[in-house]
């Protein structure tokens, strides 16, 4: 089986993550601007980090035979920064019509200020300008509201839900999210955010229209690993292949394609790419084996 | 420049694609707005095809280049008229920004751009790239060095083409940006490659004509006894413009290589073009 993980932060992941992804059978990731752990005192740290979202990241995850693609935004922490905000939203009309790059994202609010709601209602107008999607990232803390809220604020820009992907759902947010019309991802990422065994259960309740599964793997303790592993479970848990694969590749690929800069085209002949052929003896054979160890405990709690 | 461009265009690539490219032209040369100039300079990606490209003989300078290349050369050149400031703002601000293919396009811009005093450092900081297309767009087929380098500049780029096996005879005005330090320093780096039994391209030896002093008198004479006939034709190339009396003595083994170059048949170019030839015969089998 292939893999589209439509969230994860390599620059923060290690070659070894990428050969175990490779051969678990992820083909094609979206890389977030998101984030990077402390906040950024210049808008040249954001320009060297959006160079490397379209520059080395991508190149380092081709070498695995994976296709890299990102989004390109503000993130709603960094968000409050007001000045450093301004000069951010100056820098991003070079980035956003890009080749390779699938929307404007991860956007949305994290305290739910004043200076979030501003810099969220811009991104989304330059979303409009470029004709991309949006990538939305809910808040952790009053996920609810901060949900309702984000969606309210795009459709008053007159944001078309069918362009957005709302990230981080849980089952207290999924409901309001499909039926508005958006796409409704979720995060399995340890601990914090959703075990996949919880989205088996979601699966079993709402089906596989408008859902996505990610990792949004990044410098915590996350897992890259965590779309394939939870459609091994699903497929334990007697969800159709069909409707694992609409969740795990199809969906997200439908989603962020209406920017038209990414289609299975871009990795059609790629299929089966051999890491053996790009990591000779015994590397590849570590990767090989990490991604046995690793499936064969695929609950993430 | 642009209607040639927009003309190879036409005949080449999607007719959606050359009409999106010049109505963003004529709507940037009516009133130039950064941000739409940013839009269409990045967008040429959604319109053109991706693995699309001129065939090699289409056009002597064109001949060959990818359609994203070409699209963006021509919107490159709505830049020129746009007075001194906004042009170098401009023109960084993307460079600053481009991905690979876009530093390729702005590099290959280079010779038809204004001001070339504001852009000469960004060229000399491209060639320090590892990245070969983007070395490459500089360095080959590029009028801009040889018309805007300094002589360490023009030595660094040369001295760097040679080791990374680039193709010399591309590099536009070789024959004429010759001199002494670059001699000698070609001079010392097949000194460093013998001595580790390594070669050095005979292509190299061009930029010593006319610096012949004992040290290279004794290279020349070294690699006129080569097995490897390429570089006996480097040396009969080196001697049979020789005013300096040194390679007198060379004449004589040289005989039939000197007889290929009275007849025209052999010249740095045909040396480079047969050279490049070979390794590309190499590397498709």
């Amino acid at each position: 089986m292939r893999f589209f993980d439509s969230h994860v932060h390599m620059v923060s992941r290690t070659t070894d993550d990428y050969q175990r992804m490779a051969a678990a059978g992820v083909t094609a990731i979206i890389e977030p601007s998101f984030w990077q752990g402390q906040p950024r005192t210049e808008v040249g740290t954001f320009k060297d980090y959006f160079n490397s979202l379209i520059g080395f990241e991508r190149f380092r995850a081709s070498q695995f035979g994976i296709k890299h693609y990102c989004t390109i935004g503000l993130n709603p922490k960094e968000a409050n920064n007001e000045k450093l905000a301004e000069a951010v939203l100056e820098l991003m009309p070079l980035y956003i019509c890009k080749e390779g790059v699938v929307g404007i994202g991860e956007i949305g609010f994290d305290d739910q200020t004043k200076a979030e709601e501003k810099y969220l209602i811009k991104q989304a107008e330059l979303a409009l300008e470029a004709d991309l999607p949006i990538q939305i990232h809910t808040p952790h803390r009053d996920k609810k509201k901060g949900t309702i809220r984000t969606m309210d604020v795009l459709e008053d820009v007159g944001i078309d839900p069918s362009k957005v992907i709302i990230d981080h759902n849980n089952e207290e947010t999924v409901k309001e999210v499909l039926d508005r019309g958006y796409w409704s991802a979720f995060t399995i990422y340890p601990h914090t955010k959703l075990g996949n065994e919880r989205m088996v259960e979601l699966m079993l309740e709402y089906g596989a229209e408008q859902i996505v599964v990610d990792s949004a793997a990044d410098w915590g303790i996350s897992d890259p690993l965590a779309v394939p592993k939870t459609a091994a479970l699903m497929k334990d848990r007697g969800i159709s292949l069909e409707k694992i694969e609409q969740v795990t590749y199809h969906n997200p690929l439908a989603a962020y394609g209406q920017s038209g800069q990414v289609s299975e085209a871009d990795w059609a002949g790629s299929e089966g790419i051999d890491p053996t052929a790009l990591f000779e003896g015994n590397t590849l054979l570590r990767g090989g084996m990490d991604v046995e160890t690793a499936m064969s405990q695929y609950l993430i709690e | 420049m642009r209607e040639k461009i927009l003309n190879l265009l036409s005949e080449n690539a999607s007719p959606d694609a050359v009409a999106w490219l010049r109505e963003t032209i004529s709507s940037q040369e009516a009133a130039f707005e950064k941000r739409p100039f940013y839009y269409a300079f990045s967008g040429v990606s959604r319109h053109f095809d991706k693995a699309g490209r001129l065939p090699a003989d289409a056009d002597e300078v064109f001949g060959g280049w990818d359609q994203y290349r070409l699209a963006r050369v021509a919107l490159l050149l709505l830049l020129a008229p746009q007075g001194k400031e906004v042009f170098v703002e401009t023109f960084h601000a993307i460079l600053n920004t481009a991905d690979l293919r876009e530093q390729v396009a702005l590099f290959s811009a280079l010779p038809w751009l204004p001001h070339p005093e504001d852009i000469r450092e960004a060229a000399v900081d491209g060639l320090r790239s590892n990245i070969v297309d983007i070395y490459d767009s500089i360095a080959l087929d590029n009028a801009f060095p040889a018309r805007h380098f300094s002589d360490d500049a023009w030595n660094q780029m040369v001295l760097k083409a040679i080791f990374i096996t680039r193709p010399l005879h591309r590099i536009v005005g070789i024959a004429d940006r010759k001199n002494q330090r670059l001699a000698e320093a070609i001079s010392d780096l097949a000194h460093e490659r013998w001595a580790a039994g390594r070669t050095i391209t005979p292509e190299a030896w061009q930029n010593c004509e006319g610096f012949i002093n004992e040290r290279l008198a004794h290279d020349i004479t070294r690699i006129s006894e080569s097995e490897i006939p390429d570089d006996r034709a480097a040396a009969a190339l080196v001697t049979s413009t020789d005013r300096s009396g040194k390679l007198e003595n060379l004449r004589d083994s040289l005989v039939a290589e000197l007889s290929h170059i009275q007849s025209g048949a052999l010249t740095w170019k045909s040396l480079g073009q047969s050279m490049e030839e070979k390794l590309v015969r190499k590397s498709l089998t």
